[in-house]
């Protein structure tokens, strides 16, 4: 005690010593204060993995006394190196929400207005919905619907449960990525959008508004910002295309506010100045596109004599060894790349030439009037990629010798637009002019070369009539995203699809998922779910979907329960983790997959050959000893536990249990990389250059009666065409685009330490619009959407920010507010900008993919 | 008025149907403070207007330490004039002395209990000030010179003035005999105690001076040494404190005296010459402290850096310019007053009580200037700009407290002599 | 003795607030305090705009505005570099706050209990939680810290007194880098010991120009800022938080 006195008087720095020492007595209580120490703590970290965000982080659980107390960061998962994004650090308090659903809940008053609830023990709840849903399966067709948001690990539960019970299932990607997802499965046969290699890029364009507020392609926000930043400390300049500058903030090395919606005319005319430089690699578009092939003048290509009656012959090239046109795979071959030849008695031009002609329109001035920008930032772009490109120059990684074009594009929820399929497709076509796919430092998107079941598919669309609820290969999108809302914009106009009351859902298990919430257009779904006839939620709280229209909830648990397995790669390492329950599920809520298991048991689904027991043991791989007995329901924790052992894991689930991440080690350079494999980008070739499938597509199309605002984007090469939105009368003068905020992306949970940081929704304006019209920063402001195609207007108030960082002439909105209703913190957030969205024709993508573009007019309130 | 054998001079232990009324209003104020005051207790200071600087936008100090500077204000000049009555010598002002003194003592005691208002641990406070003092810090001088050293030095000053009078008043059979001898302490009306007491109030007067200058510079220190806010930082503040501090309290003095006056008919012995006499020192500290407001007004309007100008532009044209040009107005009114009256020769109690009230006013409203804008318009980082208003509370509490002021001068009155009485 | 300071490369900062998140957690700091805080800056007009973003911890000043006017010493400089607030000393005066330029402190309004975002009485936690004001209280935050035993560690201790950032004095003792330099994403918050040349700070700020907040109000900040530059009046919050309590 004396001692710790003489310390306190040195290190406190008196100022008054005097006064000091005459204290001297009374410092007995601070002392016995600090004294208080003796407490027995129980500490312990758990590895877990983080439940909200894309790309389930690692963590690690601080637990005393058995409660957690803190998630930090999980130093060994090469996705987040021991650091969190506020979400995850944030969720530690949606554990133990007591606004959570507690049990099991049987609604008790009308659906489709805020709903009452009465507790209910599971076997009850899970009973009832058991019988609901087994009597939609017998009537089969998409009379039993499920939906889930985001899977939070391998999907293998879910593609288990919909195999289990022959679900019709619906998905949320066209809301999110889907349209970019389809360009690049039709272009290059990959299951992803866009991103670069970050290792090695110098040159990136990033596209859209998720740089630096809600991550990207594969990554959720942590790993993305990290790469990064460390490729900016590399000297790598970025380049954002995006209307609002926030997105890419002071990482961005020029800023280009392109109008929202016009991406294709400029990646057009960024081809075309690439071609007028003639700095594009000839060697990649002929060895490994289409683009050499010769084109008739139907615009389909020229093919050999077919071998079979089913299969189409091998599309013709023209071979300057021997001055004639010759099957593509022929050997010994020097295919031209450019030119106009005489075949058969007949003019054609290789799909190169083709695509020259059709850029040649796309000037920079031509695309700087479209877009809203200078023709000469177009200009210095192009030069800069074709600089950058370093065509023709190669490197030697891990002894592979491959082409070096540190050149790429980051795109993302950009894709979500009119013309995004299209405008995607022509961003890729960028890229493949300097070569830079698969290319040391260019452009990339899944983590590793492989095929992806669409591109076979997409080499014949299927325009047919028999078509589904979301009106899969039909007249309308041969390609097709499967857009919820569009499902709700056909089971409110059954008759203008040729479909009947026969597709409506009698039964809808809704997986942590909220389309009243979280998809445009509300209106449309809020009528669709009158129509059907029995919802179950499985959710930890009452979603804006739920409380209007669920008739069971079932409580699911948030982390503290065991799912996976879940990718822990960073594109560079391979790795692998699990969630383990730092504690066990709060209230009587249950971990998903308990809740599959006992749906499944009461439905009489689980056991047997076909049960859900057995489809586990495909999804996951689980044979011989590893196998689940398909007579016994199976303990959760005994699932992960067999799926470590079938990896070689020893000691099984303990292994994760203890160290939370299986380390593989550095993915390997031929993984990694299309030229070091053995086959060239894993034989996925030619990429498609020209869409000519599409072609054909649009030709079915017409010939099935199909309207030209269907067939109009089936194009072989992009085609710029006025946005629909845009035809709204000139009073509806500017565009509505919307955003995450990194505080909510992908956040499924009302989390009031997150809440707190951005409590209400807002309009972002920019000052000159808006003084012009009267209004100040901060003032409540009326925003009206208008429906170019049906004449509808929609209106909300929200509150409007200044902001020199956004185009003069758009407005921008975030989601995520306002979606789990009942929840104290969520009350009073604002409306969302899901509400002025439109769904269906002219605002859906040509592959049904939802856009999130419309014009508004915004006036004081 | 000299001591009568039945009756105690000044009315002291008479109630009056008045006196009791204003008790009772003075009562009902101060109870109703309380009151708010426990509220605050209870559920803290989130039931004030006050907020954090910074992510809260609000001021942490508010109406508490803008009246606990006016308080210390009004204390000021109650004690400079019993001092310089006593060390000029100026006889026909004794009349005043013993209510100036009082009032010292009493607004001290407000401006003490308005710093227990303020600060969120009340009763650690009382310890802790005492036990950890920092001469360092310029609460320091604000609290312990200023408010306990001062309140000791004029309780001190008080008593021995008045033991004279006890000693007069002890003669008088009555239920306060008692008191007044314990206040007497000994002393006899002799020619030696006399000259004995004289000589005392004089070094006690010559002293108080320099202690009370020292005092309200250092309450001008607690913000004039604070770099990190507009409008504070600067060296005016210091004799700006103690120029206001003159105006407020010689226009509490006047009211006081005119109310007096009039209270107890005493037209005879505060004469307008007293009135001049205080008519006059207020013109004085008036003209500096608008000298000194003009000069920092000048010097801000002319060269402001961004935070200042900002700041300015809140008291000039913002949402203070109410109070700001109020209080301009306030001391401008009186001082063109004041200046008719000494130019003229013609002094009205009238315009003097007038003047007195309106500096006031000014001083309040300035106090409240000096205090809130540079929290709220005056961050140097890049904040939003912040609000403060008073809740009900602290307007209660300092309703309260002027209530209790207002009380505890009553009942100071119907105990002992609130002017000095003549010789026996 | 290490001497700490921070060392925060705006360069690398996203802005994402991750730093403030984690920092409410660790030191359960009641509703509306941020002891950390992360502006969200625009400047220019369009299109010559700039957004960038700034982290603002306390400054740990070593000529401390605030605790010079503490009048009682409940603010203090530790030998180890950190400006501490002892808050079972603190009469809340709040002077530290007025005196502060930075607008660090943050004054418990309210009572902490009751003042966690959620109703923690809930019955159905009432075994999880016990008597902690909130659920995720953090068990080392009622110790005494350094060789003075003081109580300086966390937030939300007690109604009507003041609190600031404390470096996360509780995890320096324990080997650990503060949260909001543990979770940041981009490890743009780095902290260690400035007296030591060696620290990746002190290298840090040998190789790259920095600055520090107010630097010419002479308060000698221990938090040092590397890229873009020190806020000047032409930039502009965006997305700022004014949560009152």
């Amino acid at each position: 005690m004396s001692l710790s006195r003489r310390d306190f008087l040195k290190v406190s720095g008196v100022t008054g010593g005097a006064l000091v020492a005459a204290s001297r007595l009374l410092r007995l209580e601070t002392l016995t204060a600090a004294g208080a120490e003796s407490l027995q703590v129980e500490e312990k970290y758990i590895p877990t993995t983080c439940w909200i965000g894309k790309q389930d982080c690692g963590m690690l659980a601080r637990v005393v006394n058995g409660r957690v107390v803190k998630l930090e960061g999980h130093p060994a998962n090469p996705r987040n190196n021991g650091t969190l994004c506020p979400k995850g650090v944030g969720q530690i308090m949606s554990f133990y929400d007591p606004n959570r659903v507690k049990t099991p809940l049987i609604r008790t008053n009308a659906k489709g207005v805020p709903g009452e609830w009465r507790k209910a023990s599971w076997d009850e709840a899970l009973s009832l919905v058991a019988k609901k849903m087994n009597a939609a399966r017998e009537k089969g067709g998409s009379k039993f619907v499920w939906q889930k948001g985001r899977s939070k690990a391998k999907k293998f539960y879910d593609k288990a449960f919909v195999a289990a019970s022959g679900a019709f299932k619906l998905h949320h990607g066209a809301f999110c990525s889907d349209a970019g997802y389809r360009a690049l499965e039709y272009t290059l046969g990959l299951h992803a959008v866009l991103h670069p290699d970050f290792k090695y890029t110098r040159y990136l364009l990033c596209w859209g508004w998720n740089v630096t507020n809600a991550g990207g392609n594969k990554f959720c926000w942590l790993t993305w910002p990290q790469k990064l930043v460390e490729a900016k400390e590399r000297g790598m300049k970025m380049v954002a295309i995006d209307p609002r500058q926030r997105s890419a903030a002071h990482f961005a090395d020029e800023w280009v506010p392109i109008k929202p919606g016009t991406d294709l005319a400029l990646a057009l005319a960024l081809c075309n100045q690439l071609i007028a430089n003639d700095t594009i690699d000839r060697e990649y578009l002929t060895k490994y596109t289409n683009a050499p092939f010769l084109v008739g003048p139907d615009g389909l290509f020229l093919r050999a004599e077919p071998e079979g009656e089913e299969e189409a012959g091998a599309p013709l090239v023209w071979d300057t060894v021997s001055g004639a046109a010759v099957p593509y795979t022929a050997e010994g071959i020097q295919p031209a790349l450019e030119g106009e030849y005489t075949v058969g008695g007949q003019r054609v031009k290789t799909a190169f030439e083709l695509f020259k002609a059709h850029v040649a329109e796309y000037t920079p001035e031509m695309a700087a009037e479209v877009c809203g920008i200078e023709a000469a930032q177009i200009e210095r772009m192009a030069r800069e990629i074709g600089e950058n490109a370093m065509i023709g120059s190669t490197i030697t990684l891990d002894g592979h010798t491959m082409p070096y074009r540190p050149v790429g594009i980051m795109a993302y929820h950009m894709a979500q637009q009119e013309l995004g399929f299209q405008a995607v497709r022509a961003m890729v076509m960028v890229m493949m002019l300097i070569g830079s796919i698969g290319a040391v430092g260019g452009q990339f998107s899944d983590f590793t070369w492989k095929e992806y079941k669409n591109w076979a598919k997409f080499e014949h669309l299927k325009v047919q009539d028999e078509t589904n609820l979301y009106l899969k290969d039909s007249k309308f999108f041969p390609i097709n995203s499967n857009n919820s809302s569009v499902v709700a914009h056909v089971i409110n106009n059954l008759s203008e699809y040729g479909l009947d009351d026969e597709v409506v859902p009698d039964v809808v298990i809704l997986h942590h998922v909220n389309p009243l919430g979280s998809f445009p257009d509300r209106n449309e779904n809020f009528e669709a779910y009158k129509k059907i006839g029995f919802v179950a939620a499985i959710d930890p709280w009452i979603s804006r979907t739920a409380d209007y229209f669920a008739d069971v909830i079932l409580p699911a648990a948030t982390i503290e329960k065991y799912e996976g397995p879940i990718s822990a790669s960073d594109f560079y390492t391979d790795a692998e983790t699990l969630r383990i329950p730092p504690m066990d599920p709060l209230f009587d809520s249950k971990g998903d997959i308990d809740i599959y298991i006992d749906l499944c048991e009461a439905a009489g689904i689980l056991y047997g050959e076909d049960g859900y027991i057995a489809q586990i043991n495909k999804q996951l791989k689980l044979e011989g000893e590893y196998a689940l007995p398909l007579d016994q329901k199976p303990e959760v924790r005994d699932i992960f536990d067999r799926y470590a052992r079938s990896k070689g894991l020893e000691g099984g689930i303990e292994f994760f249990e203890k160290n939370g991440v299986n380390i593989k080690g550095p993915a390997s350079v031929s993984k990694v990389y299309p030229y070091a494999m053995e086959e060239p980008f894993a034989g996925i070739l030619p990429h498609r250059f020209y869409g000519e499938s599409l072609l054909v597509a649009q030709n079915d199309m017409k010939a099935a009666g199909a309207d030209e605002i269907y067939w109009r984007d089936y194009t072989p090469f992009p085609t710029w065409r006025e946005l629909t939105a845009a035809q709204s009368p000139a009073e509806y003068d500017l565009n509505l685009i919307s955003y995450h905020m990194i505080e909510f992306k992908q956040s499924r949970t009302p989390v009031p330490l997150l809440i707190e940081m951005a409590p209400k929704v807002f309009v972002e304006i920019n000052p000159a619009t808006a003084r012009a019209k009267g209004i100040a920063d901060g003032d409540e402001v009326w925003v009206e959407s208008h429906n170019a195609i049906t004449g509808e207007t929609r209106k909300i108030k929200a509150v409007a920010r200044y902001r020199e960082g956004i185009r003069p002439d758009t407005v921008a909105m975030p989601h995520h507010y306002g979606e789990y209703v009942k929840h104290p913190w969520v009350k009073g957030q604002g409306p969302s900008p899901n509400e002025l969205f439109f769904t269906g024709e002219g605002y859906v993508a040509q592959t049904a993919d939802q856009t999130y573009l419309v014009r508004v007019k915004v006036t004081k309130a | 008025m000299a001591v009568q054998t039945q009756k105690l001079p000044y009315g002291i232990g008479r109630i009056s149907g008045g006196w009791l009324l204003a008790l009772l209003v003075a009562l009902v104020f101060t109870v109703f403070g309380g009151y708010a005051y426990a509220q605050q207790l209870i559920y803290g200071e989130v039931v004030t207007g006050m907020r954090d600087i910074g992510t809260m936008a609000g001021a942490p100090w508010g109406l508490y330490i803008a009246f606990v500077v006016y308080f210390e204000g009004v204390s000021f000049a109650g004690i400079a004039v019993a001092a310089l009555i006593r060390l000029l010598d100026l006889d026909h002002l004794k009349p005043i002395a013993r209510m100036a003194q009082v009032m010292t003592v009493i607004a001290l005691i407000l401006g003490g209990l308005g710093v227990i208002a303020d600060v969120g641990k009340p009763g650690r406070a009382f310890i802790n000030l005492l036990k950890y003092a920092r001469p360092g810090s310029p609460f320091f001088g604000t609290l312990t010179i200023a408010i306990l050293g001062f309140l000791f030095g004029a309780l001190v000053y008080l008593y021995l003035d008045g033991r004279r009078d006890a000693a007069l008043l002890a003669k008088v059979p009555g239920k306060f005999q008692g008191f007044y001898r314990w206040w007497a302490a000994g002393y006899q009306d002799t020619p030696e105690a006399r000259e004995r007491h004289e000589r005392a109030s004089f070094w006690l007067a010559l002293a108080i001076i320099p202690l009370l200058v020292v005092a309200h510079s250092t309450l001008g220190f607690v913000f004039g040494l604070q770099v990190g806010r507009p409008g504070w930082f600067g060296t005016l503040q210091a004799p700006g404190f103690l120029a206001m501090a003159g105006v407020s309290g010689l226009g509490h003095l006047i009211v006081l005296a005119a109310i007096l006056r009039k209270v107890y008919g005493l037209e005879e012995q505060i004469d307008i010459a007293v009135f001049r006499w205080l008519s006059n020192l207020l013109l004085i500290f008036t003209a500096v402290y608008v000298y000194f407001m003009v000069v920092e007004w000048l010097t801000s309007v002319y060269s402001a850096n961004t935070a200042e100008a900002q700041l300015l532009n809140a008291l000039l044209r913002g949402e203070y310019a109410w109070i700001f040009w109020l209080s301009v107005v306030s001391l401008l009114i009186p001082l063109v007053l004041l200046i008719g009256q000494f130019a003229t020769g013609k002094y009205r109690i009238g315009w003097l009580v007038f003047s007195g009230v309106l500096v006031n006013v000014a001083a309040i409203g300035k106090r409240f200037l000096v205090v809130v804008p540079s929290q709220t318009h005056g961050s140097l980082m890049p904040y939003v700009i912040g609000s403060y208003s008073p809740t009900w509370v602290e307007i209660g509490v300092v309703l309260g407290l002027m209530g209790l002021g207002a009380l505890l001068f009553m009942l100071f009155a119907k105990v002992f002599p609130i002017m000095e009485v003549e010789e026996v | 003795m290490a001497r700490y300071g921070m060392v925060i490369d705006l360069d690398k900062c996203t802005g994402c607030r991750a730093c403030m998140v984690a920092c409410k957690v660790e030191n359960n700091t009641p509703q509306g305090h941020f002891w950390m805080y992360v502006f969200r800056f625009e400047e220019g007009e369009y299109p010559n705009t700039r957004t960038w973003f700034m982290p603002r911890p306390c400054m740990h000043c070593d000529n401390a505005p605030c605790v010079k006017v503490c009048p009682v010493g409940a603010r203090y400089k530790r030998l180890d570099g950190l400006t501490a607030t002892d808050f079972d000393r603190c009469i809340g005066c709040r002077y530290c706050e007025v005196a502060c330029p930075y607008g660090v402190n943050y004054f418990n309004w309210k009572k902490p209990e009751g003042n966690y975002y959620l109703d923690w009485d809930d019955p159905d936690l009432a075994e999880i939680v016990g008597d902690e004001k909130v659920v995720y209280a953090n068990p080392d935050l009622d110790k005494a810290y350094g060789p003075e035993k003081r109580r300086i560690a966390g937030g939300g201790q007690a109604k009507g007194v003041m609190e600031k950032c404390t470096f996360c004095v509780h995890r320096l003792e324990k080997g650990l880098q503060p949260a909001c330099a543990a979770i940041c994403p981009t490890q743009a918050i780095k902290f260690g010991d400035l007296d030591d040349p060696e620290s990746e700070v002190s290298q840090l700020l040998r190789e790259k120009p920095h600055f520090r907040l107010l630097e010419e109000a002479g308060t000698s900040p221990r938090v040092f800022y590397i890229g873009q530059h020190a806020p000047n009046p032409s930039v502009r919050q965006i997305e700022e938080i004014t949560v009152k309590v």
